[in-house]
């Protein structure tokens, strides 16, 4: 196992902008696509990279960075579970489903930000110990909004945690592969372009550990449809100094 | 690696290696249909004859709408399909369904005419371009016409109707003939195989055709690979000929099913699968469940090999395993050893010798696939169990499960061996013969986890069998022997760490377990004197057993006074015996340690081995028997 320092420096030793948590939950839904469209939903086994980006970016975000996930360790047997579920139509009335479920999970995670250089409008808020800082005391406080594993209908709880610590029923289980798998989505504000692509990619479990591909590095696209970028500006965001003078008033 | 994908694999292993007789995988671009008529032509499309044939499943090449065709306007079959389809001539015999010759000609039209012909294809094209297909079959004799050459709806001639009326299904009292399905032979010099149903040049040359007609490209997001042929639709009637359900679709027009990231209606932008990967896919699982699959209701639990070898089915009990296996390894069938020492070790060694018998066929690392199948309504079908395992591990964690399971089970006359019971009979044993069938599914797939992962029963499940085991006045006398055994296994395998034996252990000397033991010795001495007596009727400690259940010490007092006539009786007429018993029971209350004797609290499950062990014990094997193996085995 590889030894990591302890205190905050080994934060900047390992990865420098890195948080690390504990995410952990009675249930989890990290939809397969292919029963996403007939609405019988089944999970995948492991955490997708999105998933995890969308409860990082749960416990902390701004416009000015994007989250990447690195690592994530499972920490407790995969196991599924079934329910009959009654998801309720749009246009009134209700369909029967039955959802497969991840039971009983809990996830290590190791994720660090960029910052988003499709944002030049942001260029003055790339202050990484400020954004580090916050991202950190978000860890601890168990973050700043709701979070959910794959599927609104799965909360969860996060806690601060040293990555690779504690005994997972992995360690000892060598390799796993899960063929292809879905990564994440190309949203428009992170690569810049208007398009909306997903992304695949052929993850391996080692050692109860999925080391994440990065985004660009996935061959393995799809093209889903033509998307707008949510702007940031002078109309919806404004600075924490304006904000500080303001409550003096 | 995804369901689809080793479902996609399996196919690929398979095909082609399946053995005659057997169910076959269908090919790509086929579908299943019922033949009325088989047609032979020669190779220049001229006709030699027909014959009637009983409604024979076969393969039809087929396109992906024709495959799932309903509705007024049905999509034709390219090569195959019914005479309201073949046959030219069909409307001026005075067919009373709408024609839809045009449109099957000219599918099979684009058919030849393109780099993918085939020549049997062409001999069909130029024979019903003719348009003599229903005078030919009318001469034949098979169709039936009136004075005015029309086709008749309904047999008004004498005698018995023909058999082709016989054979299709009436619509209100009628039966159009236009509605019997035609497969072709075809005569060709020097090819023996004549019927365009079984030749692989003609499938594959229509599977090429098929493919190359497909205008949807994409990424396949089960291989990968980008550009390929997407399917439109996937198939259903995966789990029978009825079955409406579909794994994979999209079945959103108006609700917010998958759409808000997503803005179609057809859910391609959230999926693609290819169209070749689909069809092999569903196929695999359609040839596998009819094979190999646990069935009940609308739940289906299928265990394959990729590799395509046998695997055990893990809803089997112990018994059925053992057979299976015995009969897939034949040279392995000599009489199971008899000299062992006792009755868990008999079981031990032939468990290992059945798993063994499956384990050789694979390599350790194959991989196993465990899929359960479900669906809430009918139109759609849900995954509610995926596992991939090695096959050194599943076999590791069936015989798991079968060893720590096992007990002596009497499931009636012909049933009586020792070995874990099947999921289906611990459902039945937790929650009563009349279960409700939902409960019943969700109970066998509460099971799963424990033999496939190992993991431990789950607690609920076995208290509810021992209470009901230890009830034994509301069942008849054969439910309750089988529950009791399946009470016992259940409990076995809930506490395996305590190492529980299939005999009676004279050093265990928990509570429960003496008392279990005392109450089979009440119940013996009992019904032992009266059957002196001549009487019939149930012992005491058989009518308290609950009571006796909850409270122990004080029902004890009850079932020992009870004892007195009986042991009047015994002494008189046998003392011997009674002496025996004497001894045995002062030894057992002699057992107790401490206070456990007074102590009046509630048994635990315990209680019945301890009484199923001393019952066991006490009655010979002759008058018990549960195997032979185990009449051996004891005798030994």
């Amino acid at each position: 196992m590889q030894q990591h320092p302890k205190g905050i420096w080994r934060f900047f030793m390992v990865n420098p902008n890195g948080i690390e948590f504990k995410v952990s939950a009675r249930h989890a839904l990290f939809t397969d696509p292919l029963t996403k469209i007939g609405g019988e939903k089944c999970s995948y086994h492991i955490p997708t990279y999105e998933a995890l980006k969308g409860i990082t970016k749960s416990i902390y975000w701004k416009p000015t960075l994007i989250w990447v996930i690195d690592e994530v360790r499972v920490m407790k047997r995969i196991r599924t579970q079934t329910k009959g579920t009654k998801p309720l139509d749009y246009g009134g009335g209700n369909t029967l489903a039955i959802y497969t479920f991840l039971a009983d999970v809990e996830y290590q995670v190791r994720a660090h930000f960029e910052w988003n250089l499709h944002r030049p409008e942001l260029k003055d808020d790339r202050i990484p110990a400020k954004h580090l800082a916050i991202a950190q005391r978000m860890v601890e406080r168990g973050g700043r909004q709701d979070v959910f594993l794959g599927t609104r209908d799965c909360q969860g709880y996060v806690e601060s945690c040293v990555f690779g610590e504690g005994d997972s029923p992995y360690d000892v289980e060598g390799e796993l592969a899960f063929g292809l798998v879905f990564h994440g989505f190309d949203y428009p504000d992170e690569t810049g372009e208007s398009k909306l692509h997903a992304r695949f990619w052929q993850p391996t479990m080692f050692n109860g550990r999925v080391t994440f591909k990065r985004p660009e590095d996935c061959t393995v696209r799809k093209y889903v449809r033509d998307m707008g970028i949510k702007k940031f500006g002078d109309q919806n965001l404004r600075g924490v100094e304006a904000e500080a003078a303001e409550l003096e008033d | 690696m995804s369901w689809i994908h080793k479902l996609y694999e399996t196919y690929e292993q398979c095909q082609g290696r399946d053995m005659a007789g057997e169910a076959q995988l269908l090919p790509v671009s086929h579908a299943q249909q019922q033949a009325h008529i088989e047609i032979a032509l020669d190779a220049q499309g001229g006709f030699k004859t027909a014959r009637l044939i009983n409604k024979i499943e076969t393969y039809i090449p087929a396109t992906e709408q024709s495959a799932g065709r309903v509705g007024t306007k049905p999509p034709p079959h390219p090569l195959c399909d019914k005479l309201q389809y073949c046959a030219l001539d069909y409307p001026l015999h005075g067919g009373k369904k709408p024609s839809f010759f045009n449109e099957y000609e000219g599918l099979l039209n684009a058919w030849c005419s393109s780099e993918f012909a085939h020549s049997k294809a062409q001999a069909v094209l130029r024979y019903v371009h003719g348009g003599t297909l229903i005078t030919d079959l009318v001469d034949a004799g098979i169709l039936h016409v009136d004075a005015n050459d029309n086709l008749l709806t309904r047999w008004t001639g004498s005698g018995p109707a023909p058999e082709l009326f016989r054979m299709l299904t009436p619509n209100a009292g009628e039966r159009d003939q236009g509605d019997a399905f035609v497969r072709w032979q075809v005569w060709e010099q020097g090819n023996p195989c004549t019927a365009v149903w079984e030749d692989t040049s003609l499938q594959k040359a229509w599977a090429w055709f098929d493919a190359s007609t497909k205008t949807l490209k994409g990424l396949c997001m089960v291989t990968g690979v980008g550009e390929t042929a997407l399917a439109e639709n996937h198939p259903k009637r995966i789990r029978h000929a009825g079955d409406g359900a579909k794994l994979i679709s999209a079945n959103d027009s108006s609700g917010y099913t998958f759409r808000g990231r997503f803005t179609d209606k057809t859910g391609l932008q959230a999926c693609g699968v290819g169209y070749e990967v689909t069809q092999k896919a569903h196929n695999a699982l359609r040839w596998l469940i009819h094979r190999q699959a646990y069935r009940n209701d609308d739940q289906v639990i299928v265990t394959w090999a990729v590799a395509g070898k046998d695997v055990p089915d893990p809803f089997q009990d112990s018994l059925a395993l053992f057979l299976s296996a015995e009969e897939i390894s034949q040279a392995d069938t000599q009489s199971p050893p008899t000299n062992v020492g006792d009755v868990g070790q008999a079981f031990s060694l032939r468990l290992n010798r059945a798993i063994a018998g499956y384990r050789a066929k694979l390599a350790p690392t194959d991989d196993v696939v465990v899929l359960g199948l479900d669906s809430a309504t009918p139109g759609r079908m849900a995954i509610s169990f995926y596992r991939e395992l090695k096959s050194s591990n599943f076999f590791e964690r069936l015989q798991t499960w079968h060893r720590r399971s096992a007990w002596m089970q009497n499931f009636g006359a012909n049933r009586q061996f020792i070995g874990a019971p099947s999921p289906r009979d611990v459902a039945e044993a937790a929650f009563g013969r009349r279960v409700d069938e939902k409960l019943r599914k969700s109970t066998v797939e509460r099971l799963l986890p424990c033999i496939i992962d190992g993991q431990r029963l789950p607690r609920d499940l076995m208290n509810s069998t021992v209470r009901r085991a230890t009830n034994r006045v509301g069942m008849a006398h054969w439910e309750w022997e089988k529950t009791l055994g399946i009470a016992c296994a259940l409990f076995n395998s809930y506490f395996h760490e305590r190492d529980y034996q299939m005999t009676l252990e004279t050093d265990r000397l928990s509570r429960d377990y003496l008392y279990g033991r005392l109450l089979a010795l009440a119940e013996h001495i009992e019904s032992r004197a009266i059957y002196l007596g001549g009487e019939k009727r149930d012992t005491t400690a058989a009518k308290l057993m609950q009571r006796f259940a909850d409270r122990p010490a004080s029902t004890w007092r009850t079932i020992e006074l009870a004892l007195t006539p009986a042991k009047s009786r015994l002494r008189a007429k046998q003392a011997g015996f009674l002496h025996k018993m004497e001894v045995l029971h002062d030894g057992i209350v002699a057992s107790f340690q401490g206070d456990d004797f007074l102590d009046d609290r509630k048994l635990t499950g315990e209680f019945l081995l301890g009484y199923h062990c001393q019952r066991r014990e006490l009655n010979s094997p002759k008058v018990d028997a549960i195997a032979s193996t185990t009449e051996e085995a004891i005798a030994n």
